[in-house]
């Protein structure tokens, strides 16, 4: 490649990966992803004839929940439930810098 | 490059138990955790430990660890022997290389060969494919590069593996577009970009994580535009048309008459662009003139006298 070179990048949302493909960005293996797919603890990922597509926010809540589940031998359900505290964190710290950037 | 005691690290002793290696990084790993701890450098600390950890609590690397750093003191110069490595079978079992990206040069020179590791056995390379490791990284921007896209240079280092076989930290420079449209916490994608494959399999991908600069006027959510929009009391009375400046281009917006501060107007299509674009929220603040010419306190008083206003009565039953 060379070094005037630009590279585009695609949004994830507009981006249709395979299941490994995705499992590698959540750096999962595809077992875990799928199971915890079936197993409603990962919303919106769509699946169309065998390829994906998975918003931004699935993916960092893939990689926090196997980290949970690494680090703490959490169950997936207590690191789903601690995902969606941290997404809840999250939201409210954006708030929260609104009002007072400092 | 100097040497890192991983057991001072995590504050256990060379004789430490696998369970007590185990309780004494979830310790750590609470106190440290980057998205709620309270810690100065909590993100540094953090990867210092999960680094401990990735060496102690792997029986094969940690026999490697001890065996080589026999006799060295944190922060001492350390460079191991050549091919040290040959009398040692690591599975490769642990965190993903990926994630291993972003440990010290001391971690890289010992098991970075790992990186590339599922498949080299005592530095035996045996055949096999697989696909490189994806690689994450943070983009930071402006809320108006979201309007028009940008390109930004992001730098990465990886290990590497140089044609002696030593293991090296390689720093790479990419020019990257960021489409427009995107937003905070947003993933954007470059095939191909992440670590090389094996034995002529495809290379992983590089996923930039976009996060906005704060901002003295905007704040993001989602696609979702937030601003404060100052106007004057007589704007708020009496209903007014008024400018709104944003990244391209200003809106004229309709305040009706009768708004209240802290009132919040919702101007749709008008945020971050998108196939779905977001929406302009403007919280409106009323901001009063300040009374410090004749003319300006002869006019309150004028209000004062003239209008028969309460507002502590207002919401009363």
């Amino acid at each position: 490649m060379r070094d005037d070179e630009i590279l585009t990048g695609s949004p994830m949302e507009d981006s249709w990966v395979t299941l490994e493909q995705l499992a590698a960005a959540c750096s999962v293996e595809p077992a875990w992803l799928q199971r915890h797919i079936d197993d409603g603890l990962i919303p919106q990922a769509e699946s169309v004839a065998g390829v994906w597509c998975f918003s931004s926010i699935s993916i960092v809540r893939a990689r926090r929940m196997s980290q949970l589940e690494r680090d703490f031998d959490a169950v997936p359900e207590l690191a789903a439930l601690v995902a969606d505290l941290l997404e809840e964190l999250d939201e409210l710290r954006a708030r929260v810098g609104s009002v007072d950037p400092g | 490059m100097e040497f890192k005691d991983y057991y001072q690290t995590l504050g256990v002793s060379r004789e430490a138990t696998a369970d007590e290696i185990k309780k004494a990084y979830r310790k750590l790993a609470r106190k440290y955790h980057p998205d709620v701890s309270r810690e100065a450098n909590a993100e540094a600390q953090m990867k210092e430990v999960n680094e401990a950890n990735e060496v102690l609590s792997d029986p094969e690397k940690r026999v490697a660890y001890d065996q080589l750093g026999r006799g060295y003191r944190p922060g001492q110069e350390f460079r191991p022997p050549p091919n040290w490595d040959a009398g040692f079978e690591f599975s490769g079992r642990g965190r993903a290389p990926g994630e291993t990206a972003d440990f010290s040069d001391f971690f890289a020179e010992m098991f970075g060969r790992m990186g590339g590791a599922r498949g080299f056995s005592g530095g035996q390379r045996t055949q096999f494919q697989a696909r490189g490791e994806d690689h994450h990284a943070k983009v930071l921007l402006d809320i108006e590069d979201a309007f028009s896209g940008a390109t930004r240079q992001i730098s990465l280092r990886a290990p590497k593996n140089d044609a002696r076989g030593q293991v090296t930290l390689e720093t790479r420079t990419l020019n990257v577009r960021v489409p427009q449209g995107v937003y905070a916490g947003q993933i954007i994608r470059l095939a191909g970009q992440g670590a090389p494959g094996s034995g002529g399999a495809q290379a992983g991908d590089l996923m930039l994580e976009v996060q906005f600069r704060p901002h003295p006027r905007f704040r993001a959510q989602a696609r979702d535009l937030h601003l404060t929009l100052p106007i004057a009391p007589w704007e708020a009375a009496l209903g007014a048309v008024v400018q709104v400046d944003l990244p391209q281009g200003a809106v004229n917006v309709r305040i009706p008459e009768g708004t209240q501060s802290g009132r919040q107007m919702r101007v749709r299509g008008k945020g971050i662009p998108g196939a779905t674009p977001g929406d302009l929220l403007l919280d409106i603040q009323v901001v009063l003139p300040p009374a410090d010419t004749a003319k300006a306190k002869e006019l309150y008083e004028t209000m004062a006298r003239e209008l028969a206003f309460d507002p502590r009565s207002l919401g009363r039953a």
